[in-house]
């Protein structure tokens, strides 16, 4: 029961991300096909001076750390080629922060945000390929709901076990839901 | 028959129905969340076999309906299932055919007037994540309805198993503020997660 109360934002999050999923075309016509846009934030000049051998990799860090969006990024461009794109994946805000390095200029924009893209971001993130500590403490509650999960459908089943007068019924339900299950992975 | 009653067996048979389901959701989270280690364990096997390779021609219009000209390649490759269509480049039309246990897919190569047809290697964590990732009323057969109909069931199942479990806990007087101490944690750490990502 405590474990089920502490981890029930998750719960919650998993089942409303699964549905926005599951209704994919309702939001597509009421959205519009494609990802949702960006709005300008802000623009400014970059002052910072990058040397010849730094990394794509680097440059970008620095930039989210002077622009004081640290975190899990991806970057597209070179400084050789005269632009870097930044994508910074907050889940509730990604932003897209264009470096020219002609100018020193530095637009960063803002994802309108939408409530299907915002828990399907949610949804998706998981697993420790990133660098960030945050990241990892992320994933690890992704398997501890993971985990939670497995020891829920067995402590489940136990409890019911224990309730005698709900055997009759209970096991009604399960026989039907394994005979759907098993229609369906033969069907499908 | 009380109220208190109706909703401990709601929580409970609900939750015995759908148990294959979240046994399902919970074991294929494992390799969405350890990807790398399954991708390492299956590294240099091939993804798919060759089953024919012949040559094809079909015309393309200029606003031709993809979803038209996926389904003449999907019936002139044999395959059987449900499929969808795509169009990676302007030389090429995949037609993507997905059962939980076998996967095909079927490339005409326009500029080649070639047609390939390949069968997937199996993998459990791909039967898995398959299952797991499966949803949504784009497509038109009874069945695919039917599996999109039970995913929302599954998540009106989690959402009724909050309800009802914040309600059970609130009438168990004794666990109260160690429940309190318990969600109230979750929710903050939560929300630090939300902040921080």
């Amino acid at each position: 029961m405590y474990l089920a109360l502490f981890l029930t934002p998750w719960v919650l999050m998993y089942a409303l991300s699964t549905m926005a999923m599951n209704h994919r075309g309702f939001f597509k016509n009421l959205y519009g096909t494609g990802p949702a846009p960006y709005e300008v934030e802000k623009e400014q000049t970059c002052v910072r001076k990058f040397s010849s051998d730094a990394t794509t990799a680097a440059i970008a860090k620095q930039l989210l750390k002077d622009l004081g969006l640290e975190g899990t990024y991806t970057v597209r461009g070179s400084i050789g080629g005269g632009r870097l794109t930044i994508l910074r994946q907050d889940p509730v805000s990604p932003r897209r922060i264009t470096y020219t390095a002609a100018d020193g200029r530095l637009l960063v924009e803002k994802e309108v945000f939408r409530v299907p893209a915002f828990l399907e971001r949610m949804h998706r993130r998981r697993g420790y390929q990133h660098k960030y500590l945050i990241e990892d403490a992320w994933a690890s509650s992704v398997d501890a709901f993971i985990v939670a999960m497995i020891f829920w459908a067995g402590s489940g089943l136990w409890m019911w076990w224990e309730l005698g007068e709900t055997r009759r019924w209970g096991a009604i339900s399960a026989a039907c839901g394994v005979a759907l299950f098993a229609l369906f992975l033969l069907k499908l | 028959m009380t109220f208190n009653l109706v909703v401990r067996r709601i929580h409970l048979y609900l939750a015995l129905f759908l148990f294959p389901w979240f046994l399902m959701y919970g074991i294929s989270s494992v390799p969405f969340s350890h990807a790398a280690y399954f991708d390492q364990r299956n590294r240099g096997m091939p993804m798919w076999h060759l089953r024919t390779e012949r040559p094809y021609d079909l015309e393309i219009p200029e606003n031709a309906n993809l979803d038209e000209i996926g389904a003449r390649i999907f019936k002139d490759s044999g395959l059987d299932g449900s499929f969808g269509t795509y169009r990676p480049n302007e030389r090429q039309i995949d037609v993507y055919v997905y059962t939980f246990w076998k996967s095909s897919q079927a490339k005409y190569l326009i500029d080649q007037k070639r047609l390939v047809v390949e069968d997937r290697r199996f993998r459990w964590d791909h039967f898995l994540t398959g299952m797991h990732a499966r949803g949504g009323y784009e497509h038109p057969a009874f069945l695919e309805y039917a599996w999109a109909g039970v995913v929302d069931l599954v998540c009106l199942g989690f959402i009724v198993w909050i309800a009802t479990g914040i309600y059970m806990w609130w009438q168990l007087r004794r666990t109260r503020s160690w429940g309190f101490l318990a969600l109230g944690s979750g929710v903050l750490l939560f929300l630090v997660f939300l902040l921080a990502l």
